[in-house]
């Protein structure tokens, strides 16, 4: 502890922190404007000056560290004096008008604390107006050079887009491209805007709505980061998003989506009031007539078919807890195992993988591990695009602190750039190359002895079979060079703790699960596990994914992913109900069971499967085929449009409360920011209104989301810590046993669930039937894009749209030159399944004889080339290899 | 007095290798490498009580004793040969005329602190020198004098000449490493200092031109010879850049404590055109300005110092009745102004305020309170910025509004210059 005096009070501080920092826990208020708590300490705008007894001049208090024994005073007249001449020097060039306009800028404050509104003589410049953005307004007339929004464009988002020209008074800032903020490779993540002090940047939703706002905390309802945000709102609807300064996750950094795409709120088509489809035409209705319409139907196929004529779909858009009651719907409600999710078709070939192998289906360790990896191994993942948060951490770490980093993906995707080394497999090879990676690894003694001798078992058996996987031997069929391949093993087990990050890449093949164990086999070998900056780790796509499967959305599990079987008693006695005892239908056998007719009627919550599941033209004789389906959305999706039967329109998440659970087992709040628009009802809403019109009322007896999760902690042991009131302040990761327990970060530490020792798995490589010809010369990959999200729901009816198309199709400069295409021309791609038409754009990341293609424009319907292939494990489709053909229409 | 640098300053000759070792070159650096220890080359320079020629005066050898001993970390020297300066113009001779005895310096320096890369960085309007250098350095590599293994003492080194791209703020030392990283000249804050974490955030020793190339003469005359050249705190020679309205500008290589009234009548001949002498600047265009009353001081650290003004890089310039302080003064803070990089609010707001403000002066528009507002702002300048450039705008402001008041308040109220007929 430090002893020092402020304004001649004794205090202590620890170690470490800055003057400004102490100032700040005492809520001494000085005037700052260079700082930023998310940036290094940068001394550049003086008006943090301090006395320090002793020292020959005034100090700057944000980079000067607080030493003991110091003696600080904070607000002598000669530092006010001081103080007041530099904001005079400010307030020669700064506009009167925003000053006025917006009292609650930092700056403004600064100005008015020290009577200047009297003394700004600068004036409005157009010509440092930059109106190209859709979401940022540039008006560099109002800039005070406190260079916040270069440094943290540098330091947080590693874009580099702002960039100081000239010298001394003459400074300006634009970006880099000397152009428009919109031509500049700016990508959208809005923490520019977040930290300038003065609204010289500033978001256009905020300029548009002046009035005074009122701030609600919640978590993001985009992707599995679970970035936390504050949402601001104006009479009622939802005007600016920010991001939340001291969330553990996000760290005050927002991306685009998150930040700036939440109009589809009040988009046309969002539908506001039950519907039920009659004659084939949709009608509206009460909530009352839908409910008792729907239940009435409900009952008749149990009723007449058995309780497993009828399925549920849980939603990864959803809550825990609403995730939670569809589950123990379709249990005790329906009577059926038939419940499923949406995590199907990305990462459940990773909860198998992991399950099986560590006993604990969800990532090993936490994102703050990214921090503290020597070496961050990236497969089949494209983070700055589809978790920009994660991106910009890895990025980060790849560039300032000078972490390795290696890029197993078949495109030269951003953070290629960054990485030691870039392994451009060709798709559908990832078993084959992580077992030669085991190889070398094994060969070359590169693993941990005493971790294996610890901690693992059937190490005889594997090093055995893992003799036949030698990297010259497969470097053909991966389209990597066994160089590479050895020298990224040698990085991967020498340079610890290395920490291993994957994404649908991995999971969505028809070894996915398979895939995922060569990655476990990597941990393994390496002792790269239980343990900071090492891991493996699946980047979740939604918000809630995680959470949906482990809410027992799952036909095999129950909440807190419980074998069937195991839970029983326990899930019997806390629901007192029976549960149904035959195995459920995963999405993928239900779709089988539709085509078969013996599955009657679907539920489907916030889950469009028509649009995205795999091999469309299934699906639809699938759906076709069935008698009832029910679809839970904020808007009419495909699989209403085609074949609904009933509409239930429903809140989204910043219209109501509950949790989410993030990629790294972190549970944090949703909280209601506006009341839900028109009629629409929060999903446990509906759940529990329906189970009651279909009898089972009592088991349904919720009045809030609160009381919901008190009752899922009751049954999920490792969740059980977890309060509404203990995440008051953040989220807390499972497992926490008890009211005391801080969470878990780092998962495996001593054992595992499974025991003292996990499994090496012995992988043969069993490719997929998918493959080129000469009728189908080139393979496709899907995948997802910056601006978009999934299926472009949400961000397709937003100004994201005018930021980046969602109907791309990437192919390679000489592929292109060969076929005659050029940039922006319409072409046809045309599997063995089915065809679609997107727009080409000539890429040099994506290598010849491959496409990658964006699934996010529902026009395109992508997946009617996807391939009926499914992961042998897990079902999940196998969406990232096709083999098409292409033609310019 | 024997001069060192400039004995053969104007002998194109003289740059040539040949000559530069029939008068004992690279005898120095030989002596240094193969019987001195980087220790006692450490002391030897400690002993000669050289100090940074640069501007601020360091002691050299203390500087060169913070660079971490008993380190695998590579480390750097880098020669500052940015001379921006305004009146200051002895860097570019020493370059031009005997390129050699910087080079053997910085073969002495690198081998002193360990390092076996050594950039010089020179400004970008010095080409015409640099080039010299560049071939000096060449003539040098080829008689194995850089390379790898000098004089077989397997110790390497190797020089690289970079060229500024004009700006006077990366004469500043970590702006100019900064610049040598390739990005923006803006000065680092301190601590660290370069010594500890300088280019490529390695330890770095920078020193002035003129400071690394008296260290040879200290190696073979030693440090207790040098020092004794000159007055006794410190010791030594330098180059004097003398300029203005004298009859015989140029730069004169004098002892330390040679009194500026010697300089002006006895060096560089006295005033130009019978003139009488008004305002002398001794120390670049930074230091505080002297009247012609103060002229007798002793051009050393510590006697500018004691009269309130620095000896900075000895820029001495001369000024006559017939210059208007004002306009003087006023160029000045245009300069400070177009050189401010930008970074911190007193100095890139300031010395722009400062300039109107003389800019209004004399135009005629200065009204009563400019006089108390200029020195108002540069009072705040000065002490509060990241780097010096703005203790160098203010302390011109300081001095010459108080030193010469009745002038500029005479320009106010008449809305002229009366001082000048
Ligand atoms: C604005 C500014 C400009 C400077 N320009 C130069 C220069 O052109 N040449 C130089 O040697 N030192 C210059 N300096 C001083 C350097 O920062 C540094 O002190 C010097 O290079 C150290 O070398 P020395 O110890 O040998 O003097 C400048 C300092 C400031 C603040
Ligand atoms: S635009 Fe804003 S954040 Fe950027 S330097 Fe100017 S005032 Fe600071
Ligand atoms: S004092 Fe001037 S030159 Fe130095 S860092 Fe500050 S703005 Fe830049
Ligand atoms: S806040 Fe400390 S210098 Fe700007």
């Amino acid at each position: 502890m430090l002893q020092v005096t402020i304004n001649h009070h004794p205090c202590a501080f620890e170690n470490g922190i800055s003057i400004l920092d102490a100032l700040r826990m005492l809520s001494i208020h000085i005037p700052t404007l260079c700082h930023d708590p998310r940036l290094q300490p940068y001394g550049g705008c003086r008006l943090c000056l301090v006395r320090v007894k002793g020292w020959p001049g005034p100090v700057t208090a944000c980079n000067t560290l607080l030493s003991d024994g110091m003696e600080i005073e904070t607000h002598s007249s000669e530092i006010e004096r001081h103080r007041r001449t530099l904001l005079r020097l400010f307030a020669q060039r700064y506009p009167a008008a925003p000053a006025r306009q917006f009292p609650d800028k930092e700056f403004h404050d600064d100005l008015r604390a020290y009577d200047l509104m009297d003394e700004l003589r600068g004036a409005p410049d157009r010509s440092l107006v930059d109106d190209s953005h859709p979401y940022i307004r540039v008006d560099m007339s109002r800039c005070v050079h406190c260079y916040r929004c270069v440094r943290i464009c540098n330091e947080v988002q590693g874009q580099f887009v702002w960039q100081v020209w000239n010298r001394g008074d003459s400074t300006r800032i634009r970006p880099h491209s000397q152009t428009t903020l919109m031509e500049s490779s700016c990508v959208s993540c809005g923490a520019c805007v977040d930290s300038c002090p003065t609204g010289a940047l500033e978001d256009r939703s905020l300029l548009e709505h002046l009035a005074s706002m009122s701030w609600t905390k919640t978590t993001c309802p985009y992707c599995g980061t679970g970035c936390e945000m504050i949402v601001g709102a104006h009479q009622g609807r939802i005007v600016s998003i920010r991001p939340a300064l001291h969330s553990p996750v996000s760290k005050g950094h927002l991306c685009v989506k998150g930040r700036y795409a939440f109009d589809y709120h009040y988009a046309h088509d969002r539908i506001t009031t039950p519907m039920i489809r009659q004659d084939g035409q949709w009608k509206r209705v009460s909530w009352e007539q839908a409910i008792s319409f729907t239940a009435e139907n409900l009952r008749r196929f149990v009723a007449n078919y058995g309780p497993d004529s009828v399925a549920v779909l849980g939603s990864a858009r959803a809550t825990n807890e609403e995730n939670y009651l569809a589950q123990k719907f379709a249990r005790v409600a329906l009577g059926t195992n038939n419940v499923d999710c949406c995590a199907r078709v990305c990462h459940a070939p990773t909860a198998v993988a992991m399950k099986l192998m560590l006993g604990t289906g969800a990532s090993t360790n936490s994102f703050d591990d990214i921090e503290r990896a020597r070496t961050l191994l990236v497969c089949g993942a494209n983070p700055t695009e589809n978790h920009p948060i994660v991106g910009a951490r890895i990025k980060q770490a790849a560039l300032q602190r000078g972490a390795h980093l290696i890029v197993i993906d078949p495109r030269r995707i951003e953070l290629a750039e960054y990485a030691d080394y870039h392994l451009p497999l060709r798709p559908g090879t990832n078993v084959p190359l992580l077992n030669a990676m085991a190889y070398t690894i094994v060969e070359e003694q590169l693993y941990d002895a005493a971790f294996l001798q610890e901690r693992v078992s059937e190490w005889e058996e594997f090093r055995n079979f893992i003799q036949s996987w030698v990297p010259e031997q497969v470097a053909g069929a991966c389209r990597v060079s066994a160089d590479l391949i050895r020298r990224a093993a040698r990085l991967y087990a020498t340079a610890k703790p290395a920490m291993s990050i994957h994404g649908l890449g991995m999971t969505e093949h028809t070894q996915g699960t398979e895939s995922v164990m060569c990655l476990v086999n990597l941990a393994l070998l390496t002792g790269n596990l239980g343990k900071a900056g090492t891991g493996v780790n699946p980047l979740r796509g939604q918000n809630n994914v995680q959470g949906s499967a482990h809410m027992g959305c799952e036909p095999n599990h129950l909440t807190g992913f419980v074998a069937l079987e195991q839970g029983k008693n326990l899930f019997e006695s806390a629901w007192h109900a029976p549960l149904p005892a035959k195995k459920g239908l995963n999405v993928m056998e239900m779709m089988d069971a539709a085509e078969k007719g013996e599955l009657k009627a679907l539920w489907a919550i916030g889950y469009d499967l028509f649009l995205t599941n795999a091999n469309s033209s299934k699906t639809k004789r699938a759906l076709q085929s069935l008698d009832f389906v029910i679809v839970q959305d904020m808007f009419l999706n495909e699989t209403a449009r085609e074949f609904g039967s009933v509409f239930l329109p429903v809140a989204s998440p910043f219209e109501k409360e509950g949790t989410f659970m993030n990629a790294e087992r972190r549970i944090q709040r949703v909280r209601k920011v506006t009341q839900p628009l028109g009629q629409t009802w929060s999903d446990w809403e509906i759940i529990c209104t329906m189970a009651s019109a279909m009898g089972k009322g009592s088991f349904f007896n919720y009045h809030s989301p609160e009381e919901i999760w008190d009752e899922i902690r009751s049954v999920w042991k490792a969740g059980s810590g977890i309060s509404y009131r203990r995440m008051e302040q953040a989220g807390l990761q499972w497992p926490c046993p008890s009211g005391e327990h801080p969470g878990t970060e780092i998962l495996h530490s001593d054992t595992f669930p499974i025991g003292k020792r996990a499994a090496l798995r012995r992988i043969e490589f069993n490719p997929t039937a998918e493959t080129t010809s000469q009728e189908f010369p080139f393979l496709l990959i899907t995948g997802r894009t910056l601006y978009h999200f999934n299926a472009g729901t949400m961000t397709g009816r937003t100004n994201n749209t005018l930021l980046g198309a969602a109907d791309r199709l990437d192919i390679a400069p000489q592929d292109a030159q060969r076929l005659g295409l050029r940039n922006g021309q319409r072409v046809r791609i045309r599997s063995r399944w089915g065809e679609a038409i997107l727009s080409a754009q000539l890429s040099p990341a994506i290598a010849p004889g491959e496409l990658f293609a964006t699934f996010q424009a529902p026009q395109v319907f992508l997946n009617h080339v996807t391939s009926p292939y499914r992961d042998a494990y897990a079902a999940t489709p196998e969406y990232k290899v096709t083999a098409v053909a292409i033609e310019a229409v | 007095m024997e001069k060192i640098l400039s004995k053969h300053f104007f002998n194109p000759e003289a740059r040539r290798l040949s000559f530069y070792l029939q008068n004992d070159g690279y005898e120095a650096a030989r002596k240094a490498l193969t019987c001195m220890s980087p220790q006692e080359i450490i002391e030897e320079v400690m002993k000669s009580n050289l100090r940074g020629l640069g501007g601020a005066g360091f002691p050299t050898g203390r500087k060169w004793s913070f660079i971490p001993k008993d380190s695998p970390e590579p480390r750097y020297l880098v020669v500052n040969c940015d001379e921006s300066e305004p009146g200051t113009f002895k860097d570019r001779h020493i370059i031009e005329w005997t390129p050699h005895t910087l080079l053997e310096g910085v073969m002495i320096a690198s081998f002193a602190i360990g390092a076996h890369q050594c950039f010089v960085y020179a400004r970008g309007e010095y080409v015409r020198y640099a080039n010299i250098l560049q071939t000096a350095l060449e003539e040098a590599y080829r008689a194995g004098f850089f390379g790898k293994n000098i004089f077989g003492t397997g110790f390497d080194l190797d020089v690289m000449i970079h060229l500024g791209a004009g700006a006077y703020i990366c004469g500043e030392e970590s702006a100019l490493l900064e610049s040598l990283e390739g990005k923006k000249g803006w000065p680092r804050l301190k601590p660290p200092f370069p010594a500890v974490s300088g280019l490529f955030g390695r330890p770095t020793i920078i020193n002035n031109t003129e400071t690394i190339s008296y260290v040879p003469v200290i190696i073979r005359n030693g440090g207790e010879w040098f020092s004794r050249l000159g007055s006794l705190k410190s010791g030594g020679m330098r180059l004097y850049s003398v300029s203005g309205h004298i009859r015989k500008p140029g730069v004169y290589e004098l002892p330390l404590g040679t009194s500026l009234r010697e300089i002006i009548y006895t060096y560089a001949e006295g005033m130009r055109n019978g003139r009488k002498l008004k305002a002398v600047i001794p120390g670049g265009s930074s230091t505080p300005v002297l009247t012609a009353q103060e002229i007798d001081v002793k051009m050393d650290f510590e006697s500018l110092a004691a009269i309130g003004s620095m000896l900075g890089s000895a820029g001495v310039i001369v000024m006559d009745e017939s210059a208007c302080l004002v306009k003087a003064l006023a160029v000045l803070g245009k300069f400070y102004q177009h050189e401010s990089c930008g970074q911190c609010t007193p100095c890139r707001e300031g010395t722009g305020w400062m300039t109107r403000i003389l800019h209004r002066i004399l135009t005629g528009r200065g009204v009563k309170g400019d006089l108390e507002n200029l020195v108002r702002v540069a009072n705040n300048i000065q002490g509060n910025t990241i780097c010096a450039l703005g203790d160098g705008a203010a302390m011109p402001m300081i001095s010459f509004v108080t030193k010469f008041r009745e002038e500029f308040e005479s320009h106010i109220f008449h809305k002229r210059c009366t001082a000048v007929r």
